[in-house]
C-alpha cells in the first residue's frame, strides 16, 4: 500500500481499493492505521478523502542519527572540559 | 533499513573509574550529557542500576523542554553502561527506541571511552517483550505452584 501511495498522486480509498482489488472498508481501515502511525497524510475535498505518503518520516533515519549524533559529540566535548577542571581542582 | 547509529569515541586523561563516575553520580552528569553548554539538563528522575530508569529534561534556549528516559539495562563498575533512550512528545522523534552501549576501557594511564547509541530494530523490541513475557510466565507459574495459593484458584487450576 506504500508502494501504491508513493506512485503518484493523492489517492482516495475507492481507487487504491480498484488498485488492490479489495473492498473500500478495509483499504479505508488499513489507511487508518498509517495515518495514525504518522506516515500518511490525507486531503478532504468536498465528500472525497484523498491520500499521500508523508515522505518525511521514512527518510527521517539520517534525521535522528545527525541529531544523536550531535548530541554526544557535543556531550563528550562537555565531558571532557569536566574531566580536565577536576583534574585541575586536585 | 539496517542499523541505524551514532558513535562517538574519546580517550581523557582522566582513570576509568572517574570517566564512570561521569555516568553514575547524579551531580556530575548534569554538567556534561547535554549537546551544548546552552542546553542546561535538569533531572527529573536518575536511579543508576539495572532495571532503575532515568529522566532528563533538556531546556532549549526557546520552546519546551526535551524530555529523554530510558531504564538501565547493564552496568559494570567501572566498564560498561548499557541504557535504553528514548525521546517522549512532543517531539519529531518522540517514541524511537534506542540503546546507548558505554564502554569504558582503560587505555595507558587514561581511559578510552566509547559510546555507541542506536536505534532498536523490530526484532530487538520483539526479543525484549519476549523476555519480558517468558519472566512473566515463570513468576505465574511459580505462583500456581505455591502452596499459599486461596483454595478458590486451586480449583480453577483442575
Amino acid at each position: 500500500m506504500i508502494h501504491a501511495l508513493a506512485q503518484g498522486n493523492a489517492r482516495s480509498a475507492g481507487e487504491l481499493g480498484r488498485h488492490f482489488n479489495s473492498a473500500q472498508p478495509t483499504i479505508s481501515k488499513h489507511l487508518k492505521v498509517l495515518e495514525q502511525a504518522g506516515l500518511v497524510e490525507r486531503c478532504i475535498e468536498g465528500r472525497v478523502h484523498r491520500f499521500r505518503l508523508k515522505r518525511k518520516p521514512l527518510q527521517d533515519a539520517g534525521g535522528w542519527i545527525a541529531r544523536h549524533q550531535a548530541f554526544w559529540t557535543g556531550a563528550v566535548a562537555q565531558l571532557d572540559r569536566l574531566l580536565s577542571e577536576e583534574t585541575r581542582d586536585e | 533499513m539496517n542499523e541505524a547509529y551514532a558513535e562517538v569515541r574519546r580517550r581523557f586523561a582522566a582513570a576509568p573509574e572517574r570517566v564512570f563516575a561521569a555516568f553514575s553520580d547524579a551531580r556530575l552528569i548534569a554538567r556534561w550529557l547535554s549537546p551544548s553548554p546552552d542546553i542546561k539538563l535538569s533531572i527529573l528522575q536518575f536511579d543508576f542500576r539495572v532495571g532503575g530508569t532515568y529522566r532528563f529534561a533538556y531546556h532549549l534556549p526557546e520552546g519546551e523542554p526535551v524530555i529523554v528516559g530510558g531504564v538501565y539495562r547493564s552496568i559494570q563498575l567501572p566498564s560498561l553502561v548499557v541504557h535504553t533512550w528514548v525521546i517522549e512528545p512532543p517531539d519529531e522523534h518522540a517514541g524511537i527506541e534506542s540503546e546507548v552501549t558505554v564502554t569504558i576501557t582503560r587505555d595507558g594511564e587514561g581511559t578510552h571511552l566509547h559510546i555507541r547509541h542506536a536505534k532498536l530494530t523490530r526484532a530487538d523490541a520483539i526479543a525484549r517483550h519476549a523476555e519480558g513475557w517468558h519472566g512473566a510466565m515463570d513468576q505465574l507459574e511459580q505462583l500456581l505452584h505455591s502452596p499459599g495459593l486461596p483454595p478458590a484458584f486451586k480449583e480453577t487450576q483442575q
